[in-house]
C-alpha cells in the first residue's frame, strides 16, 4: 500500500466571470520515506494541488471537482473536518513559502512551535509543550536559548528553520514544503535544504516539494512530477526526467536555464506564454507553445503514456513506443 | 579609452539610529564599452546601492564616478538631464515599478516627453511603435495598462522605457529575478541582441549566478560592501580563489545528476554592516580564518593579470591550483 496516492485530482476555482481550471487531472503515489519534487512555473497548480492534500483550499471560490485523495488507504476527502484537523500538523504538515509572512509576530517562536504540540497532544503540560519545542529548535540548529524571542528578531533562513520546527513537531509522516528556500540566499538554502534532507533521513519521511528550481529538485528528490497548466505531463524517477526527458516542456525548461557547466552564447527559451487557465486550449495544453506540435494536438488531449518503467508522458509524440496508460 | 565608466573607491553609507550602515565600502572598477559586468551577492550586499549610486538615484559619500572620462560623481542639475539619456537603468520588479495608471504607451513616451526628443507628435508615436516592435510588444497592447500584463511584458516595458533615450550604458537591477524561467530565457536573449543592435554596456546586478555566467564578460563578487573577488567570466567559474565565492559557487543547486560536488556549507548568516569591526567581513564565517584576518581588512590585489583578490591567504588556500596556471 502506498503511503499517500492522489488519484484524478480536479481542482476549480469559480468566480462569477471565469472557471479557472487550476488542477486538470493530477495523479501520483508516493511510498514511505519517497520524496517528489513537482516542478512548474507560476500557475502550472503546484500550490492548488498541496493544498487539495490538506484541505486547506479556500471555498469558495476553490472546489474538489474529482479525485480521491488516500491516506494510508483511507479516503481524506470523505473524512470529516474534524477529523482532518487532527491530522493536519500532525501526520500531514507543510512548510508554506514565505517564512516571513507564515510566522505570527505577536507569539515568541517557543509558543509557536509548542502550539502545535499542544494541540495534537492533548494532556500534555505546557511546561512539556516548551521542553519539546525546545528541543525542536535544536533539531533545526537554533539555539534553544532563543524560544523567547519574537519572529521579528530573527532572519530570512531562521525563520524558515522555525517553520521547519513547527512542521516537524509532531513528527508528521508526510512533509509537504512549498517553495520552502526560494526566499532565501543560495548560502542559507543550501543550510535549510541540506536540514531538510538530514531530516527526512532520520525521520523517514515522505516528503513533497514543491518548487520551480530544477537544481533543488535534482539536490533532494527521488521522483519528479513536471507540471504544466494544471497537469502532470511527465512523471518519473530523477534519473529518468533528468538523464532522458521526453515531453517538450520538459526538453523546453531544461533548455532555458543557464547552466552553469556548459557554454551556449543563446538560450533556446520556450516561446509564448503558459495558457489562460481560464481559458485551456481544446487539446493539449502545451500545444501553442510546443516545437513538434502536430494536427492531433490541437484537438485532443494526450493521455499518460509508460515510455519506460515507472516513466510517464503525457505528449502524442512518445505514444508510439510505449503502451497507453489511464 | 575605452572604458566607458570608471569609480574609483565608492562608497555610499546610510546614517541609522544604530551608526553608519556600510553599504557600498570602497568599491573600484570599470567597464569597457559594449561589455557586460555583472555584480554578484547575496541581499544586503550592497549591489543594488552600488548601481544606484552610479546612475545619480543616491549621492556618493565618497569616492568617484567617471563616464565617458567626465567626473560625475557630483553632477549638476543641467548635467543630470544629459547623463539621463546616456545611462538608464532596468528595475528589478516590473509589477512595483510602473505606474498603473499609466498606459504602455504612455509610459514608454514618458521619458522621450521629459527630454523633448520628438518635435511632433507622429514623431513620438512611431517612436513608441519601434520601441514596442524592438522589445517585441505587441502594438495592440499600446493602451493596455500593467495590471492586465504578465511578468514577462510589464518587463518589456521597462525595457523600452529604459531605451527610449537611446542610452549607451544600463544598470540592469536582477531584470529576470521575479520571472518565470522560460520567460527570463526570452528576456536574456532580447538583452543580450539589443546589446549586440545597439553596442549597450550593461552592468548586470544579480544574485543568480548561472544566470551572470551566461551574460557577462567580467564579474565581480561583493560581500558587505565590498568587492571581495573580480575577473573575467571564464576564469571565475574556472578558478575561483576567495573563500567566500568558493562557497556561493557550491551552493548553487545544479540540474547536472553527474555534478555532485562538495558543497561548502558556510556557518552562519551575513553579519551587520553597521559599523562593520575592522578585519575582513567575511572572517566570522570564513573555515579559513586565522587572526589577521579579524584585525586587518585586506585589500583586493590582483593574483594573476586580470584577476582581483581580497583575501590574507588566497595563496595558501589556493596552493594546490596555482600550479595549473
Amino acid at each position: 500500500m502506498k503511503q499517500l496516492e492522489v488519484q484524478g485530482l480536479h481542482v476549480h476555482y469559480i468566480t462569477d466571470t471565469a472557471v479557472v481550471k487550476a488542477v486538470n487531472g493530477v495523479s501520483f503515489a508516493l511510498d514511505k520515506g519517497e520524496t517528489l519534487g513537482l516542478v512548474g512555473e507560476t500557475g502550472a497548480g503546484k500550490t492548488t494541488t498541496a493544498l487539495s492534500i490538506l484541505r486547506l483550499i479556500p471555498n469558495p471560490p476553490g472546489k474538489i471537482m474529482e479525485g480521491e485523495i488516500f491516506l494510508d488507504g483511507s479516503p481524506l476527502l470523505k473524512i470529516k473536518e474534524s477529523e482532518m484537523r487532527k491530522l493536519r500538523g500532525n501526520k500531514i504538515a507543510m512548510i508554506f513559502q514565505d517564512p516571513m509572512t507564515s510566522l505570527n509576530p505577536v507569539l515568541t517562536v517557543g509558543d509557536q512551535i509548542a502550539e502545535v504540540i499542544k494541540f495534537h497532544n492533548k494532556g500534555i503540560s505546557l511546561a512539556d509543550a516548551h521542553k519539546r519545542a525546545a528541543e525542536m529548535l535544536e533539531v533545526v540548529g537554533i539555539e534553544a536559548g532563543r524560544m523567547g524571542e519574537y519572529p521579528h528578531q530573527f532572519s530570512g533562513g531562521m525563520k524558515q528553520r522555525v517553520v521547519i520546527a513547527i512542521a516537524l513537531a509532531c513528527n508528521p509522516d508526510i512533509l509537504i514544503a512549498d517553495e520552502p528556500t526560494t526566499a532565501l540566499d543560495v548560502t542559507i538554502q543550501a543550510q535549510v535544504l541540506s536540514l531538510m534532507k538530514k531530516l527526512k533521513k532520520e525521520r523517514e519521511t515522505t516528503m513533497i516539494m514543491i518548487t520551480h528550481d530544477l537544481g533543488v529538485v535534482a539536490n533532494i528528490c527521488d521522483k519528479v512530477g513536471i507540471m504544466y497548466a494544471g497537469e502532470i505531463v511527465e512523471y518519473g524517477t530523477l534519473e529518468q526526467v533528468y538523464r532522458n526527458p521526453l515531453h517538450p516542456y520538459t526538453k523546453g525548461l531544461f533548455a532555458s536555464i543557464p547552466d552553469l557547466n556548459k557554454e551556449v552564447h543563446r538560450l533556446t527559451p520556450i516561446k509564448g506564454l503558459m495558457p489562460d487557465p481560464s481559458n485551456l486550449p481544446a487539446g493539449c495544453a502545451f500545444c501553442p507553445r510546443c516545437p513538434v506540435a502536430e494536427k492531433q494536438c490541437e484537438t485532443q488531449n494526450p493521455e499518460k503514456t509508460e515510455a519506460e518503467e515507472g516513466h510517464f508522458v503525457a505528449c502524442f509524440c512518445c505514444q508510439t513506443k510505449g503502451k497507453s496508460h489511464g | 579609452m575605452d572604458e566607458i565608466l570608471s569609480v574609483k573607491d565608492l562608497k555610499k553609507y546610510f546614517k541609522t539610529p544604530k551608526g553608519l550602515l556600510h553599504a557600498v565600502d570602497n568599491v573600484s572598477f570599470s567597464i569597457k564599452r559594449g561589455e557586460t559586468l555583472g555584480v554578484v551577492g547575496e541581499s544586503g550586499c550592497g549591489k543594488s546601492t552600488l548601481g544606484r549610486t552610479i546612475i545619480g538615484l543616491l549621492e556618493s559619500s565618497g569616492g568617484q564616478i567617471f563616464f565617458d572620462e567626465k567626473d560625475i560623481t557630483r553632477p549638476s542639475g543641467k548635467d543630470v538631464m544629459v547623463l539621463r539619456k546616456q545611462m538608464q537603468m532596468i528595475f528589478q520588479d516590473p509589477f512595483s515599478s510602473l505606474n498603473p495608471r499609466m498606459s504602455v504607451h504612455d509610459a514608454i513616451a514618458e521619458g522621450m516627453l521629459i527630454h523633448k526628443i520628438c518635435s511632433s507628435k507622429e514623431e513620438l508615436e512611431k517612436k513608441v511603435e519601434e520601441l514596442m516592435d524592438t522589445v517585441g510588444l505587441a502594438r495592440r497592447l499600446a493602451n493596455s495598462y500593467p495590471h492586465e500584463l504578465d511578468g514577462g511584458r510589464r518587463q518589456r516595458i521597462g525595457i523600452a522605457r529604459a531605451l527610449s533615450l537611446n542610452p549607451s550604458f544600463i544598470v540592469c537591477d536582477e531584470p529576470v529575478s521575479a520571472l518565470d524561467v522560460s520567460i527570463q530565457a526570452q528576456i536574456l536573449n532580447l538583452m543580450q541582441d539589443l546589446q549586440e543592435e545597439r553596442k549597450l554596456t550593461y552592468l548586470f546586478i544579480t544574485h543568480n549566478l548561472s544566470v551572470v555566467k551566461h551574460i557577462s564578460n567580467e564579474i565581480m563578487v561583493m560581500y558587505l560592501g565590498q568587492v571581495v573577488e573580480k575577473c573575467g567570466s571564464k576564469e571565475l567559474f574556472a578558478h575561483t580563489l576567495h573563500p567566500y565565492t568558493k562557497a556561493l559557487l557550491s551552493a548553487i543547486p545544479t540540474v547536472d545528476l553527474d555534478d555532485r560536488r562538495e558543497q561548502i556549507l558556510l556557518k552562519g548568516e551575513i553579519s551587520s554592516p553597521i559599523n562593520p569591526k575592522p578585519g575582513c567581513r567575511f572572517a566570522s564565517r570564513c573555515p579559513y580564518a586565522k587572526e589577521t584576518c579579524t584585525k586587518e581588512n585586506p585589500k583586493l590585489k590582483e593574483i594573476w593579470p586580470g584577476h582581483f583578490v581580497a583575501c590574507h591567504y588566497v595563496e595558501e588556500i589556493n596552493n594546490g591550483q596555482e600550479g595549473e596556471k
